[in-house]
């Protein structure tokens, strides 16, 4: 934040956070819905399944063609709970990728695991990510300094931007290098592109293609400003028609003293 | 022909995801008499009507090869008897509800789903494109009585002229 006025205030900062909890909160609900659907519907049919067996074992007389019921029943019981297996292990999946979304800002900065973040990103706007085809090149990473629901703020907004761009589908790349003092975070699409004429406005205030979503058209200020306060920078390539390619560089010594303030709170 | 009550029938089940297409399988297997046929490709299940009929289809709507609305509005092209359900998740509700007249949908079921419900609606269905059938073949004997009766007064001019 330098000179007062240009940057964004901490209202603006507020709405652009409200933002991306509301991405966060509606990617959580619809990456639970599925397994909690079959969840829901197969302990019903369990529930059924177990009344169904008590009454025909309350004569204590099983005739051959009630066996034939119990057998059934039996069957689709073991194939329910099969499913709720998968359903099960997927939420809990989910919940341990997001252990770093839900730390308050307050805390120090401590060292993390980047790709962590990313994979959390990536399960939570899974449901924009459907119809693209995603590619991890991970490479090795050393731990990084900072605080991590900030940068995942960060790989929220790139993330989700490089989604909104491939509407109609592509690729996305997330490549991640240690290169020396530095680590690097790319981020590219094969989307749309941004126009030449409006690359040096993208990163201002305001700047959208979205329509008039609260705070969508600050995502970039923020997300440069939530990496310029870890010491670390942004770079942007991008070709109309072709993809964008965004590049989060973050040094491997944070600066010394303090984190910085954070101007909203 | 075996004479097809509501309750049974067959029913196509579409959704990309496995979990969800086993357990209304799975629920639908131990509760009632439809026949299921699941699918976890819209492209399959389009391949297989254009084969056999159905009694109706429940489909979901965010598909990654076909979302619900396209898949049920080819689907409606194919087989106009055939009752079309669409399940939509909680995200993708208003667009879901946007494109009901375009895929001529019977009724919508929003996820996480009611068994209750979701049978009610299938079984209704069932009925439903039972009666389509029925009528469709009275439309059919109407028609050719009709076009027997033409020929009849065609045949009855000519003898006069």
């Amino acid at each position: 934040m330098s000179e007062p006025g240009l940057g964004p205030t901490a209202r603006e900062i507020t709405q652009a956070r409200l933002a991306t909890l509301g991405m966060l909160v509606a990617g959580i609900a619809h990456e639970l819905n599925t397994p909690l659907g079959a969840l829901n519907s197969n302990h019903h049919v369990i529930e059924r399944a177990l009344l169904k067996l008590g009454e025909i074992l309350e004569d204590e007389v099983v005739t051959p063609d009630e066996l034939d019921e119990v057998r059934r029943v039996v069957r689709a019981t073991e194939s329910v709970l099969r499913t709720n297996g998968i359903a099960v292990e997927r939420m809990v999946s989910l919940v341990r990728n997001l252990r770093n979304f839900g730390r308050p800002t307050t805390s120090e900065p401590r060292p993390v695991d980047l790709h962590e973040g990313i994979e959390g990103t990536l399960a939570l706007l899974g449901h924009e990510l459907r119809e693209i085809e995603v590619v991890r090149d991970f490479g090795d990473l050393p731990l990084v300094v900072c605080h991590p629901n900030r940068i995942n703020q960060v790989f929220m907004n790139l993330v989700h931007n490089a989604a909104q761009a491939m509407r109609d589908g592509g690729v996305l790349t997330i490549r991640t290098r240690a290169e020396g003092d530095r680590v690097r975070v790319r981020i590219a699409d094969t989307g749309r592109g941004i126009p030449p004429d409006v690359i040096e406005e993208i990163f201002e205030p305001g700047f959208t293609t979205k329509g008039e979503r609260i705070g969508m058209g600050l995502g970039l200020t923020i997300t440069l400003q939530i990496v310029h306060q870890h010491g670390g920078d942004i770079s942007v390539d991008s070709e109309p028609g072709r993809g964008t390619t965004f590049d989060v560089y973050f040094p491997l010594r944070q600066p010394t003293g303090p984190a910085r303030k954070e101007a909203s709170e | 022909m075996d004479e097809i009550k509501p309750d049974g029938g067959t029913v196509m089940v579409v959704d990309d995801e496995d979990m969800v297409v086993d357990a209304i399988q799975g629920f639908l297997e131990l509760e009632t008499d439809h026949l299921v046929l699941p699918f976890t490709s819209a492209r399959d299940a389009l391949a297989h009507l254009e084969k056999e009929p159905v009694h109706a289809i429940v489909a979901d709507f965010m598909m990654p090869d076909l979302d619900g609305v396209q898949f049920l509005t080819r689907a409606r092209g194919m087989r106009p008897e055939a009752t079309r359900i669409l399940l939509t998740g909680y995200a993708d509700k208003e667009n879901a509800i946007l494109a009901i007249n375009e895929a001529g949908l019977y009724q919508y079921l929003e996820k996480p789903w009611n068994n209750d419900a979701l049978a009610l609606a299938i079984r209704n269905g069932v009925e439903r494109s039972l009666l389509f059938r029925a009528l469709t073949e009275r439309m059919a004997e109407l028609e050719a009585a009709n076009d027997e009766l033409a020929g009849l007064r065609q045949r009855w001019i000519q003898a006069f002229l």
